[in-house]
């Protein structure tokens, strides 16, 4: 029998810190900003924080939703464009708004592996430089033209040229096997859940009161960097009210009528911003007297079946999570800190109104129980994507920094190894959950 | 590095721009020369007068690579004279130096050092020795404003028990002496104590040692960064979240680190001592960050004085009492504020600012005895006129009586002049100086 | 080439070549003409022939069109909605016969029922084959039955029935069933939303071949005695199915019967369920309507074939 292979034995990977540009709503401070400016500036920021100036990293890994085709290597451009060493590998990733949470685990795993001793993950979205593409019509003509030989082939293609083929097509965020907006999936998936425009409104409310707190105790200092005269957040409203929320119209699931529950305030409107976070080893992070906040645990994808009809399109965390909790031992419980993606606040409360759900839990998941409750004072404890706004692959980096820095500071005041769960939703059907534990 | 520019000085670098002006009557400022690495310290050699003292200073000057001559040589440019006057005890003692001083004026070179070695005039001694040496500072003053061609005079004072040959005064002569203190004019540096060494890299003088620079997103604060950095510092550059794009760069540029963080938080203190502590100690922090909120006291409000009181005095003495109490501070730690020629002074419309900037002074000097317990120190710079985005703000005519009419020097200081001072404060060669204020002012008439 | 079960007496009329749709459409369109000025009558039954033509190629291009038109992934196998419109031709040069007894212009599609026995790769040699049987009546007219085989390598791959009624036509001996009852209809929650511009019937007659005006422009259709154009039953049934085919793997069976026709431009939600909730899929229903109207356009089933 040949031997196996010599390798690492598997290792802690740590999350050592984190970098975000504010985000700002889209057509506001970064109009003009591309993804490629918006996610230099995040890594910039990061390498100021920790002193990465002309440091070859093991790898950087970011990526964009909407992408320009001129941006194939994104990420690539950025980093030579940023103080890093140019000799830093890199690759782009897209996984839609779970984009930024999948390049640090995928980066983690290569820590863990002994392959890389460093790495930057991050995510980058611009939905005011979004990239607006020649109708279909237009790109079979331009096409042939070029692959036309005669001067009567060019004309023959020129020829079927059709004045509506002239119209530029902008992307939406409509499901291409759907046609349904996310808005207008998740509103289905609400009123199927019975989810009421109050309760949306509270948890909207919430995450408004607790990222306007985060901000006034400076607990974003080290975690963002201003960008173009941009401080803060564009989209928070520290003044927000029920009342005030209460009065705005539906905006998603207008054909549901008086069931119709979902306004802009408790969506999350388009966005613009980026998000870096710094990865390393445990001996990488001591060797160059940096920080440690949180180890990556363990992480799980799964997706749903939406186009037949099976799941709404935004459920697929809630499959993840469960199995990501039986591989780990754990319950909702043993979770200090719950970081629910607020693709709006329609997602956070179905996930946990199925995870309370026996039906779901034994018809959907195989569970003889339901999963179980999460406590709402430990849910989105420093704001989440209601407040600060959602630029669809810079969110999971905001998220994996922010209850980073959670996990370290309860560590500190309080003497114990807490644990963190991060659950987001992407389009496609998609979800990943991650599980962080502190230093 | 700094965006704010001197047009006029600019102007009248130019050969026949200087003519014109010349002829008018009007100021003729001279490019200062300042500190690049790898130049020679002097454009000439160094006459110094006086008598075994002179001979016991004169003694290491050799290694900082000087020609040292005793005495002048017609028609040789001297790149300094040193007149050691550390023995006189009467009024009558000043002639001889004096006099040989002036005989040798004319071969200064352009850009050339005048220093004057001195002991401090003290309560405790005789009148007429009291007199001698505190005539040594009115005759050096006057004498710097007499320089030109971007000349400088400046003293050092000897402290008890501090002899000429002590390293503080190397290490004070070889700064005065060196294109470093070019908008450093008749001040006087007191060496107090025989502690100090020269540095083992004397281009990279603070080499291994990790510094804190607030306010140093832009102006002063991120010139200091740089020249601490130059200086072979491992800097950590602090200032408010709000300009952290620009500290970004600053640190980018610089190769340290940034620390969004308001100074006035109750818990500042520890947020940079967490992040400067990574780097195992704290040798150096300079209170750099300041803010003015400028109005007569008669219009003042609560808000403003508040504000300026706050950020300028009350949060650097938060700092300092955090620091004293972690045990993360290095074995000879430096500690430099900023004060301002304002605070010495006064300035009309200022009375907030300036409270803030005297109280530096007295916190220094009343910080002295507990940093010297810990083997360091804590000095203050006070920058008079520089030209920054800061006083770019200035109504033009106040502008430019400041720069051009207030300091010998004709012209204001580069952010680069005050943070040569502070990088100059933190080395280990100048160890014997603690609980000064330093001017770097050009010989503002503000404050004399 | 086998008779199917049913067709046994038929006489098989072999053509040389697939005919052409737009002249197919044409001489039935003069037949009309004519029979209305001359009165002519036409026959009672349905002619017992079986038109058949052997050894066609699927041409590649057009294959392509069609998979990318209706929503699908581009596949070297072929949809089973694109063996309907391929086979198309011979299906109508048997209802557009002098001996049919219906009028072709303004015949309306009701319903498709289509078996794919097993996946049929784009280079294989086709045979196509179609007649018409179980000429009956219906409340609005008269409706007959169009079969249609797909055979390759000498067996039966494909079998479709399309289901037609003659407007207003009434035939001797056939008794017109009763309108059945109003069913009223309630939208339920969609899984999807098409936009079809008003262009979709021109873009499905260019890759189906089907050029019958009643889809190609409101003036060609208001010729016809349509307020606009209508969007193709075929091409509804083909974007369901490239959503539903791969879950159906190459063997299955699908049904559409169409309610109210889609008139162009329109939204149309689409709903989506499985027919059994037990987490193993043995087929999907599928609910059409207007997404604004709320009138049920067409409904529907996919299964796998047991």
């Amino acid at each position: 029998m040949a031997t196996a292979p010599q390798s690492q034995p598997i290792r802690d990977a740590v999350v050592i810190g984190g970098n975000r540009i504010p985000f700002a709503r889209a057509n506001s401070a970064y109009t003009g900003a591309s993804n490629q400016d918006m996610l230099t500036a995040a890594l910039d920021g990061l390498v100021a924080r920790f002193g990465l100036q002309d440091e070859r990293i093991g790898e950087v890994a970011a990526g964009a939703v909407l992408k320009h085709s001129r941006d194939f290597n994104l990420t690539r451009e950025a980093v030579l464009g940023s103080a890093l060493s140019p000799e830093t590998p890199v690759y782009d990733l897209q996984q839609a708004c779970a984009t930024g949470l999948e390049t640090v685990i995928g980066l983690a795993n290569k820590i863990k592996l002994g392959q890389i001793e460093s790495a930057v993950a991050g995510g980058v979205d611009s939905a005011s430089d979004a990239p607006i593409a020649v109708s279909e019509g237009l790109r079979t003509v331009l096409l042939e033209l070029g692959r036309a030989r005669s001067t009567k082939q060019k004309l023959a293609a020129l020829a079927r040229l059709r004045p509506r083929d002239l119209a530029p097509h902008a992307p939406s965020t409509a499901e291409p096997r759907t046609g349904l907006s996310m808005g207008e999936h998740q509103a289905l998936t609400t009123a199927a859940w019975k989810i009421t425009r109050e309760a949306q409104d509270e948890l909207a409310l919430a995450s408004h009161a607790n990222l306007a707190a985060a901000y006034g105790r400076g607990f974003f200092d080290d975690l963002i960097t201003p960008y173009r005269g941009q401080l803060r957040d564009g989209n928070l409203r520290p003044d927000t009210s029920l009342e005030k929320l209460a009065k705005l119209q539906p905006v998603f699931g207008k054909s549901l009528g008086e069931e119709a529950t979902m306004t802009a305030g408790n969506s999350t409107p388009l966005t613009d911003g980026a998000s870096a976070v710094l990865l390393g080893s445990e001996d990488y992070a001591r060797r160059n007297d940096l920080p440690m906040l949180a180890r990556v645990v363990d992480a799980e994808a799964a997706a749903v079946d939406f186009v037949h009809g099976r799941e709404g399109l935004l459920m697929a965390p809630a499959y993840a999570v469960p199995r990501l909790l039986e591989r780990n031992g754990l319950s909702l419980p043993d979770f200090d800190f719950v970081e629910i993606h607020e693709a709006f606040a329609g997602t956070v409360l179905c996930h946990l109104a199925a995870w309370e759900s026996e039906e779901f839990c034994r018809n959907k998941l195989g569970l003889d129980s339901p999963l179980g409750s999460v406590d709402r004072n430990r849910l989105n404890v420093a704001g989440s994507s209601l407040a600060a706004g959602h630029p669809f692959a810079a969110t999971g980096g905001r998220i994996v920094a922010t209850l980073a820095k959670l996990l370290h500071e309860q560590a500190g005041a309080e003497g114990r190894r807490g644990r963190g769960l991060i659950s987001i939703c992407a389009a496609g059907g998609q979800g990943v959950a991650a599980i962080l534990e502190a230093c | 590095m700094a965006t704010a520019q001197d047009s006029y000085l600019n102007l009248v670098s130019h050969p026949v721009a200087r003519e014109i002006a010349g002829r008018f009557g009007l100021p003729r400022p001279a490019v200062l020369r300042r500190y690049r690495p790898g130049e020679p310290l002097l454009p000439g050699p160094v006459l110094v007068l006086g008598g075994s003292g002179a001979d016991a200073l004169a003694g290491p000057l050799p290694d900082l690579g000087l020609q040292i001559r005793r005495q002048a040589a017609h028609g040789e440019r001297l790149g300094a004279i040193v007149a050691v006057l550390d023995e006189v005890a009467g009024p009558a003692d000043l002639a001889a130096s004096a006099l040989a001083v002036g005989a040798a004026l004319r071969e200064l070179a352009p850009g050339g050092r005048i220093v004057t070695v001195s002991r401090q005039a003290c309560e405790t001694l005789p009148p007429a020795a009291a007199a001698a040496r505190q005539g040594v500072e009115g005759l050096l003053r006057s004498l710097a404003r007499e320089l030109r061609g971007g000349a400088t005079g400046n003293g050092i004072l000897l402290g008890d028990g501090v002899d000429v040959d002590a390293p503080g005064v190397t290490g004070a002569l070889r700064f005065l002496l060196s294109a470093r203190s070019a908008y450093v004019d008749g001040q006087f540096l007191l060496v107090g104590s025989t502690d100090g060494q020269p540095a083992a890299e004397p281009e990279r003088p603070l080499a291994g040692h990790t510094a804190v620079v607030t306010g140093a997103a832009r102006g002063i604060g991120a010139a200091i960064a740089e020249v601490l950095r130059r200086d072979g510092a491992d800097v950590v550059v602090v200032d408010v979240p709000a300009a952290g794009e620009q500290l970004a760069a600053v640190a980018n540029r610089i190769g340290g680190t940034a620390l969004q963080l308001d100074i006035t938080r109750p818990d500042a203190g520890a947020r940079i001592i967490e992040q400067a502590g990574r780097h195992g100690r704290i040798d150096i922090v300079v209170h750099n960050a300041g803010i003015t909120r400028d109005k007569l006291l008669a219009n003042m409000d609560a808000e403003r004085w508040d504000a300026v009181l706050e950020v300028n005095l009350a949060a650097p003495l938060r700092l300092n009492e955090a620091l004293l109490a972690s045990n993360l501070l290095g074995p000879a730690p430096r500690i430099v504020c900023l004060a301002s020629t304002s605070g010495i002074a006064g300035n009309r419309g200022q009375t907030n600012y300036a409270a803030s900037k005297a109280g530096i002074i007295g916190m220094v000097r009343s910080s002295a005895p507990l940093l010297a317990a810990r083997g360091g120190t804590i000095n203050a710079v006070a920058p008079g006129f520089i030209e920054t985005e800061m006083t770019a703000r200035m109504p033009a005519a106040a502008r430019q009586v400041a720069r051009r009419l207030l300091p010998s020097l004709q012209q204001g200081g580069l952010p680069r002049d005050v943070a040569e001072a502070v990088a100059f404060l933190s080395g280990g060669a100048a160890a014997g100086i603690n609980g000064q204020t330093l001017r770097v002012c050009g010989q503002s008439l503000v404050g004399a | 080439m086998s008779p199917a079960a049913g067709t046994a007496g038929f006489r098989e009329v072999r053509l040389p070549e697939l005919p052409s749709v737009p002249r197919l459409l044409a001489q039935a369109a003069a037949t009309a003409a004519r029979e209305r000025i001359t009165g002519g009558a036409r026959p009672d039954g349905l002619p017992a022939v079986r038109h058949t033509v052997a050894d066609v190629q699927v041409d590649l291009e057009q294959l392509t069109r069609f998979q990318h038109l209706v929503g699908g992934t581009v596949r070297d196998t072929l949809p089973s909605a694109f063996l309907h419109t391929a086979a198309f031709p011979v299906a109508m040069s048997v209802l557009a016969r002098g001996d049919f007894p219906l009028p072709l212009p303004g015949l309306v599609h009701l319903a498709n029922r289509v078996s794919q026995r097993r996946p049929v790769h784009f280079i294989e040699p086709l045979a196509f084959s179609a007649w018409v049987e179980n000429l009956r009546g219906h409340h609005a007219g008269t409706r007959v039955d169009v079969r249609t085989e797909v055979s390759a390598a000498g067996g039966t791959v494909w079998e479709g029935r399309s289901e037609y009624l003659a407007k207003g036509v009434f035939r001797p001996g056939l008794d017109s069933t009763e309108r059945p009852p109003r069913e009223d209809f309630r939208p339920p929650v969609p899984t999807a939303r098409w936009w079809l511009g008003p262009e979709a019937g021109r873009d499905y007659a260019a890759v189906s071949g089907d050029f019958n005006p009643i889809h190609l422009s409101t003036l060609s259709a208001r010729l016809l005695g349509m307020k606009r154009s209508i969007a193709h039953g075929m091409y509804l049934a083909a974007r369901v199915l490239a959503d539903l085919e791969a879950a159906a793997g190459g063997s299955h069976e699908w049904e559409i019967r169409f309610a109210a026709p889609v008139y162009l431009p329109a939204a149309v939600a689409l709903r989506i369920e499985d027919l059994a909730g037990n987490g193993h899929w043995t087929g999907s229903r599928f609910t059409g309507w207007g997404e604004h109207s709320r009138r049920l356009h067409f409904t529907g089933t996919v299964s796998a074939l047991a």
